[in-house]
């Protein structure tokens, strides 16, 4: 955590993506806006299809388009609007001042290439290093993450390692050109609990020792709070709760997080006869309802929540909630 | 045991290996021992929670129970009305009908149903395989069925693909409840699915349990899962089974330092819990090449020289805590040189 | 039982939508598709229609004056007989259809049912039989394979169909092998094993419904294969024996050719381009359709 004065390091304001399908436009970002600050570990949290991962991909024009479209929005990265650049613009950014690492170390490495070969690419293609030059700094990265013998690990291919070693080499391709910003997209949630617990340790500690902002996409609540400052809740496409951990576990302001953390299993003293439940399914975003999206699943709507969206409230802790369930926060119309 | 009610379920040396062929000419050069010696036992109503990472043979384990996986060796005693028969020697005839009594749950809902069957078509499959009912009685089955799961008869005519994950998941359930069995392997059934969908599943299987008496096997590789519907827990790496106990005093006072690592990892949905992690080193084997001695002493901070050269033996570290209202318990025991007597 | 929720009302509210039905929306919307399907339901009407008696009945009819031009009464005038040059062509049309429809269904058939087989008992003695089988077939040269059945099987009319069809049907197994490989790994197969359904059922319930989208496209390719192969065979003279098709068009005008009369010649290429490139055409856009990963 950076000391003293933290500037805006990103900025997403109105941020809408639109998808093609074949029953219609599917609108999986609704005007989503949120900061990241230099040093700060965000933590984008929500169940699939909440539009978590959408998020994360359009900071680095990643959605595909077609079927994708972003409709609406900026995504100001140190003053400069991204969604404004060409693609060689993009280009340059990515990988060197924001990078990003994947779900799956499987696919996101190229199995005929080697790890070193992949990875003094993306040194030699942003910081034009020599040959000589980027295979030493590859080999210092790679002891940096924790992979032992890295001077012999660099010449062996991707299915040589195992999963968590996999995801090490892509942070350490991540990594390499000092990044401001880094993007994980549910890093750890294709590794066994034992090697997720050692690669979210060695992303913690690589960000406060580059003093990156981190943005974190997960569906694990528990992985959010063991690492981010902060947190972001996502449900429909929208933004419905924005606090800092310790205040979203203890006393979560939105309906949909308190039934998350109270409906996730967890290990208790005494365990419970039955398991608290959010009743109902998560809508299909084709048929959105009129008013708040949770309304259908919330023991707290009432008629104003069906048919009047809420907005997002709040200063420093947001919620977008006619009812929130914390009486400090503000609420919206009624 | 206090009682003399049989076990449902008698696990005794069970072995699984898949052999390793040369490319040039088939011939056998190793084995991935991928189930290694495991017994246990389980009394009829009683949950077993298998818990482990990826390749300790937990999935395999359960498969080789009924038979999916033909077991290499061991024996696998099943209490068809009083008489322990070994399911693993069975015949093909006598396996069909055994079949009826051991069921499983799978864990991916997206690839555990056949698309292009019905719902009925599906939960039809297991009465006209095995002739049970006419078609009358079929009928009222399946709608039986779906309310046991919480769906409605008219969906029965849909297809698998108009479904969610969880929606899905319930139809395999139902699956399973068709020929009523007394056992049912779950493997890993709500590891697929997202968070809030999860509990409505686990409180589905409690009432199965509850109500129906059904004995499981539950595995996953989610402690807090575990946790939820075991009543005793087993926790398995590289093949073998290193601690089993009643599932309160595995969480309360856990022996195995694999246990106590894997308990550590767990992250705690509570931030002020800023939990003294055990961190292993290494990774996860790969069974293909398990290390000497204990299978564990790679990653293990109190490894000795008798954990890298000799296998540990399975002692009971504390005895059966038996009840009146616990009177199936079974005892602590852990395979560990730390413990050896 | 209280706690399961019922949460179904949004799937038994929704309409039917099957996996066909997205399929179908899919290919209405690829319009050369689209031109390519009507194209052959064009020909495909012809060939009913000669099939059916009602018209190009006189093929064989020696009426007009040798080598006629184009002609309102000819079409496409007339060949070196004085035949009608039009009244063949569309005549041959059913002969292609007869060839294309027997060898594509039943080499589809049989390769499916061998390249199940073998695939489902993948690295067993059954599989490496049928692979062993398909590898002998496919090393004998074509044209030679099917000389030898014709010459064998002396004057039986459908000597090249049943040469064709012990050809064809190893593309198709291939295909089905490989995806059979990867089916019966799916969760759903291991479900029908644990209720003890027999593998023989397993394999024609549950894994061959599941190959119909490369079937599909399987017997497009194989129809236009054969009416390629026709051409040829007939040309080499061990194709159609009786009757009229393109290929013996095609051959019959050669000499014509030679002394400068192409109306033969260009009316049975002509057609079967015609039928060809668009049978071509339905087919690609079939499979962009029946494509598993878009459609499910």
């Amino acid at each position: 955590m950076s000391p003293g004065v933290s500037q805006t390091l990103l900025s997403v304001r109105d941020l809408t993506v639109e998808f093609a399908t074949e029953q219609g436009r599917v609108r999986a970002v609704d005007r989503v806006s949120f900061d990241v600050q230099a040093g700060e570990i965000v933590g984008l949290v929500g169940e699939s299809g909440c539009g978590k991962t959408v998020t994360g991909l359009s900071v680095l024009g990643l959605v595909p388009r077609p079927p994708g479209d972003i409709v609406a929005g900026e995504i100001l990265f140190e003053g400069k609007d991204l969604l404004q650049l060409d693609e060689s613009g993009m280009r340059a950014v990515r990988g060197g001042d924001i990078s990003m690492i994947f779900q799956e170390p499987m696919t996101a490495l190229n199995p005929v290439f080697t790890i070193g070969a992949q990875m003094t690419e993306v040194l030699r293609l942003h910081k034009q290093l020599s040959r000589s030059q980027a295979r030493a700094a590859t080999i210092e990265m790679l002891d940096l993450v924790g992979i032992p013998a890295p001077a012999k690990r660099i010449d062996e291919y991707p299915h040589q390692l195992s999963g968590g070693m996999r995801q090490r080499v892509m942070i350490a391709m991540a990594l390499s050109c000092g990044p401001k910003l880094l993007i994980a997209d549910e890093p750890t949630t294709a590794l066994d609990v034992t090697t997720q617990a050692q690669v979210l340790e060695q992303i913690v500690k690589l960000q406060s020792q580059f003093d990156m902002g981190v943005i974190l996409v997960t569906h694990d609540l528990g992985v959010v709070a063991e690492t981010c400052d902060r947190a972001l809740v996502m449900y429909c496409g929208e933004i419905v709760e924005s606090a800092p951990v310790g205040e979203l576990f203890e006393s979560p302001a939105h309906p949909y997080t308190a039934g998350l953390l109270s409906s996730i299993p967890r290990i208790r003293e005494q365990r419970l006869d039955r398991l608290p439940v959010i009743d109902g399914v998560v809508p299909d975003l084709l048929h959105l309802p009129p008013g708040c999206r949770f309304a259908d699943r919330c023991e707290r709507a009432n008629s104003a929540c069906r048919k009047q969206r809420p907005d997002l409230n709040g200063e420093s802790s947001l919620v977008r909630c006619f009812k929130p369930l914390s009486e400090t926060k503000a609420g919206g119309a009624s | 045991m206090t009682n003399d009610v049989k076990p449902l379920l008698q696990v005794r040396n069970l072995r699984k290996y898949f052999p390793v062929r040369g490319r040039l000419f088939r011939t056998v050069q190793a084995q991935v021992k991928a189930v290694d010696d495991v017994s246990f036992e389980l009394m009829p109503g009683q949950t077993l929670g298998l818990v482990g990472e990826s390749g300790c043979g937990k999935s395999t384990l359960g498969r080789a129970l009924l038979r999916l996986h033909e077991p290499t060796s061991g024996e696998v005693l099943f209490n068809n009305e009083g008489d322990m028969t070994d399911v693993a020697s069975m015949d093909k005839a006598e396996l069909l009908k055994q079949r009826r009594e051991m069921q499983m749950i799978f864990q991916d809902p997206f690839a555990s149903l056949s698309p292009r069957r019905t719902v009925a078509q599906t939960l039809l499959e297991p009465l006209e395989t095995h002739g049970i009912g006419t078609a009358a009685e079929r009928e009222d089955k399946l709608k039986e069925l779906m309310k046991t799961v919480g769906l409605r008869p008219q969906v029965l005519h849909r297809y698998p693909h108009e479904f969610s994950g969880g929606q899905r998941q319930r139809i395999g359930i139902a699956r399973a409840l068709t020929l009523n069995p007394k056992f049912i392997v779950a493997d890993e059934p709500v590891s697929a699915l997202d968070v809030s969908v999860q509990s409505q599943v686990l409180n589905l299987i409690k009432e199965l349990q509850e109500e129906q008496g059904i004995s499981f096997l539950f595995v996953s590789h989610d402690l807090a899962v575990i946790q939820h519907v075991s009543d005793v827990v087993a926790v398995m790496y590289l093949g073998s089974i290193v601690e089993m106990a009643d599932a309160g005093e595995l969480f309360a006072n856990p022996k195995h330092p694999y246990t106590q690592a894997l308990l550590s990892a767990i992250p705690v949905p509570d931030p002020k819990t800023k939990s003294k992690r055990i961190i292993l080193g290494g990774d996860v084997p790969s069974p293909m090449n398990p290390p000497t001695g204990c299978p564990f002493h790679p990653r293990c901070s109190q490894a000795t020289d008798a954990c890298r050269s000799s296998e540990p033996v399975q002692t009971v570290v504390s005895p059966p805590d038996t009840t009146d209202s616990a009177p199936d318990a079974g005892p602590h025991t852990v395979s560990c040189h730390l413990y050896a007597p | 039982m209280n706690t399961a929720v019922m949460t179904d009302n949004t799937v038994a509210d929704a309409p039917r939508r099957t996996l066909w039905s997205k399929a179908f929306y899919k290919f209405r919307r690829d319009r050369a598709g689209m031109l390519g399907l009507g194209i052959v339901l064009v020909y495909a009407f012809v060939a009913l229609g000669v099939w059916l008696g009602l018209w190009a009945t006189g093929w064989a009819d020696v009426t007009g004056p040798k080598w006629g031009p184009v002609s309102a009464e000819y079409w496409f005038g007339t060949n070196l007989i004085g035949q009608d040059i039009f009244a063949r062509a569309l005549y041959s049309t059913r002969t292609a259809f007869e060839v294309g429809l027997v060898v594509a269904i039943l080499s589809t058939i049989i390769g499916a049912v061998f390249g199940a087989f073998s695939g489902y008992f993948s690295g067993g003695i059954t599989d490496e039989l049928i692979v062993w089988l398909m590898g002998v077939l496919d090393s004998i040269p074509f044209y030679l394979l099917v000389a030898a059945i014709a010459f064998s099987l002396g004057d039986n009319p459908y000597a090249m169909h049943i040469a064709m069809i012990a050809t064809f049907w190893i593309g198709t197994a291939r295909l089905v092998r490989g995806e059979v490989i990867k089916l019966k790994e799916y969760e759903f197969i291991e479900a029908a094993r644990s209720i003890g359904v027999s593998q023989i059922v397993i394999i024609f319930r549950h894994i061959l419904p599941n190959t119909m989208h490369i079937l599909l496209v399987q017997s497009t390719i194989t129809f236009v294969a054969a009416i390629k192969s026709e051409v040829i065979l007939s040309f080499l003279g061990i194709g159609v024996q009786d009757g009229m098709s393109w290929g013996l068009m095609i051959s019959e005008s050669t000499l014509e050719v030679l002394a400068g009369f192409f109306n033969n010649f260009i009316a049975a290429s002509l057609l079967m381009f015609g039928l060809v490139m668009a049978f071509n055409m339905f087919s690609d856009a079939l499979q962009d359709a029946l494509d598993p990963r878009s459609v499910s």
